[in-house]
């Protein structure tokens, strides 16, 4: 089957000259739909910087992005908007949400952007919530949930737009272990039940134990590769 | 309401703080401009009012050589014919006809040279505001004696004279080219509150002045005011050309006061140069409120992006944010502005004996409401407000989602 994301060749370079980083160097990776793929490596590796170059957040050094067959580092800033609208999600480490809107509104705001018809946002975003666990908590604001009540929702925004894959940096990160667990088992449920392709980037070895594959970065570059049985 | 409106709103509202002190930067910003013009056109009504309406009239007419020439045998020698057109003109609100004598008045202490003014007591009274000036005696009467004279207070404590106290006046006759002195009593002190005036005029009855000066029936000046003070600065009125001939000229007070024309021109433009100071730093205060806001959601508006956010729309939400702000801020302000007007104009504002380039602020000066101050200054904040909006939406729109996302990603 072919990939929803490929990275061909990719690098990021950060400043020149003596303070040239090379954060990534030629990178060629593809992620297959279904995958639920873990990118570890020490600090500074590079994990990150690959997550963004593969969500279009930022144009390689060099190389090519390619998502749903398309080259996304040719795209026009506004193709590229549009692009990440409809095709990725994103969860990052913490404050994902926009804190004036409540946790519906939050879900609800990608689907605006898509031009989602009310009465179907609402019904999406009413399900989505209740299956991540949030069912009763739609109309509380960021400050009024937990770190991991907020995750959950960045959880639900991501899949609520239908997204081709989720690209998730250090989701767990500013989460106590069982919550981060639980997190990990509902984004797990999620890729089984549902086929959402998920990429994370991680030091969390409970997220690398669920991992179908793995990916370890070191200087910029991929050390190994392990594939797993789901 | 669309959800880029109840972002904004939203938005708005998490920092109340800053959002008010950034609303208040425009409020008083349109107050202070509304109170600036109000005040400036009470100014100058005052002003024009006290220039004119004291003493000179809205509009004189003299022979055409006397201004210029300072000299006393240039006279209207018909003056009837131009009191009956006067008359007839719809425009005019009141005339009197004036001799004008440089002259010397002497008290048994002292002299000075003054300018001895011939007048008709109703017709004057009808054209300045002597006969209610007056704070010790009478004003002129047909009925009383021929020595009447009326002083102002301050010729009067220069000549150590009182009411009743003999005055020698003495002025040049036309005829004899000679001398011609008469002795007159006090019948009357009056405060215009001008120092000019008060100092340097002394009023007599006109037949004693013609006669005096041998003018046999003519006239120096013809004073005049018209139904509205601002027609004396039409020059398309026909009137103009109807009382003047190729002997003698009718003109307005721009004409005859030069320098008070000159000076309230000047009074506006500082008062415009003042109006664009205050709106660049308004408007450096709208920017400087915008770009703390924008700083400190750098990160969000990193997530807004990456989720699909186009740049046009974060730009247009950091303008409609100023928008809402502008418009609430225009109505704090336009309240504000009218109650002050409304409250300084009852009160009034005394500037005691305030004189401005040798006119008497006399009167107390009442700020003036008029239509451009609830319009066209509402207009210039609002787009004052939305300018300085652009930069930092740009700054917003321009921001890189990956470098702004860099403290998670
Ligand atoms: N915007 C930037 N400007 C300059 N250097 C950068 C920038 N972003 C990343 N880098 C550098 O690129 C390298 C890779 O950074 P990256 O954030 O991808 O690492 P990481 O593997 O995600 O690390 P961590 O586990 O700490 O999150 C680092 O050396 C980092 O300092
Ligand atoms: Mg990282």
């Amino acid at each position: 089957m072919s990939s929803v994301i490929e990275t061909r060749d990719v690098s990021k370079h950060y400043g020149e000259g003596d303070t040239l980083v090379k954060a990534l160097d030629r990178v060629s990776l593809g992620i297959a739909p279904g995958e639920f793929t873990a990118i570890v490596g020490p600090s500074g590796s590079g994990k990150s910087t690959l997550l963004q170059l593969m969500g279009g957040l930022d144009n390689p050094t060099h190389g090519q992005v390619h998502l749903a067959n398309k080259d996304i580092t040719q795209m026009s800033g506004r193709e590229l908007s549009d692009f990440r609208r409809d095709h990725i999600g994103f969860i990052f480490q913490a404050y994902n949400l926009i804190p004036v809107l409540t946790a519906a509104e939050n879900c609800e705001y990608i689907m605006l952007l898509q031009g989602v018809p009310e009465a179907e946002r609402r019904e999406r975003v009413y399900a989505m919530l209740e299956r991540v666990g949030l069912a009763g908590r739609e109309g509380r604001f960021p400050h009024q949930l937990s770190g991991g009540q907020q995750q959950r929702v960045a959880v639900a925004r991501a899949m609520v737009s239908r997204p081709d894959i989720i690209l998730a940096d250090e989701p767990t990160a500013n989460l106590d272990s069982q919550t981060g667990s639980d997190l990990l088992d509902m984004m797990h449920d999620l890729n089984r039940n549902e086929g959402m392709t998920f990429v994370f980037s991680t030091h969390d070895p409970m997220i690398m134990e669920r991992a179908s594959r793995l990916i370890r970065l070191k200087d910029g570059c991929i050390d190994s590769e392990s594939e797993r049985e789901a | 309401m669309g959800i880029t409106g109840r972002l904004a709103l939203r938005n708005l509202a998490r920092n109340r703080r800053r959002t008010l002190l950034t609303a208040m930067i425009i409020s008083l910003s349109l107050t202070a401009l509304m109170f600036t013009d109000a005040l400036i056109q009470g100014m100058t009504d005052t002003m024009v009012r006290s220039a004119t309406r004291l003493y000179s009239g809205d509009a004189q007419i003299h022979h055409r050589d006397f201004l210029a020439r300072q000299d006393e045998s240039r006279v209207i020698d018909d003056p009837e014919a131009v009191l009956e057109q006067l008359a007839r003109e719809p425009e005019v609100a009141g005339f009197a006809a004036r001799t004008l004598a440089f002259g010397m008045v002497s008290s048994a202490a002292n002299n000075r040279a003054v300018q001895v003014v011939g007048i008709d007591p109703e017709a004057e009274a009808g054209v300045s505001k002597i006969a209610g000036a007056m704070i010790a005696g009478d004003y002129l009467s047909e009925a009383g004696p021929v020595t009447q004279l009326l002083i102002g207070d301050r010729l009067a404590e220069l000549l150590e004279a009182d009411l009743g106290d003999r005055i020698v006046v003495s002025v040049n006759n036309q005829l004899s080219e000679a001398a011609e002195q008469q002795l007159f009593r006090v019948s009357g002190i009056f405060h215009l509150n001008a120092r000019a005036m008060d100092e340097n005029l002394a009023f007599i009855r006109l037949p004693e002045a013609q006669s005096m000066m041998g003018l046999d029936g003519a006239v120096h000046e013809i004073a005049f005011n018209l139904t509205s003070a601002s027609l004396a600065t039409d020059t398309s009125l026909g009137l103009w050309q109807r009382l003047s001939n190729d002997r003698w000229v009718a003109q307005g007070w721009t004409e005859l006061m030069p320098q008070l024309a000159t000076m309230l021109q000047l009074t506006n433009s500082s008062t415009i140069i003042a109006g664009i100071v205050l709106f660049i730093l308004a408007g450096l205060g709208v920017i400087n409120g915008l770009f703390m806001s924008i700083y400190e959601r750098t990160y969000e508006f990193g997530v807004l992006l990456a989720i699909g956010t186009r740049r046009r729309q974060l730009f247009k939400l950091i303008m409609t944010e100023g928008l809402i702000l502008a418009l609430g801020a225009i109505v704090i302000g336009l309240i504000l502005g009218v109650l002050l007007i409304t409250w300084s104009a009852s009160v009034g504002i005394d500037y005691g004996s305030m004189e401005v380039s040798g006119v008497a602020l006399a009167e107390i000066i009442r700020p003036q409401h008029r239509f451009m101050q609830y319009s066209a200054l509402p207009f210039w904040v609002l787009v004052m407000t939305l300018v300085a909006c652009i930069y930092p939406a740009i700054h917003a729109a321009r921001i890189v989602p990956a470098k702004a996302l860099h403290k998670s990603l």
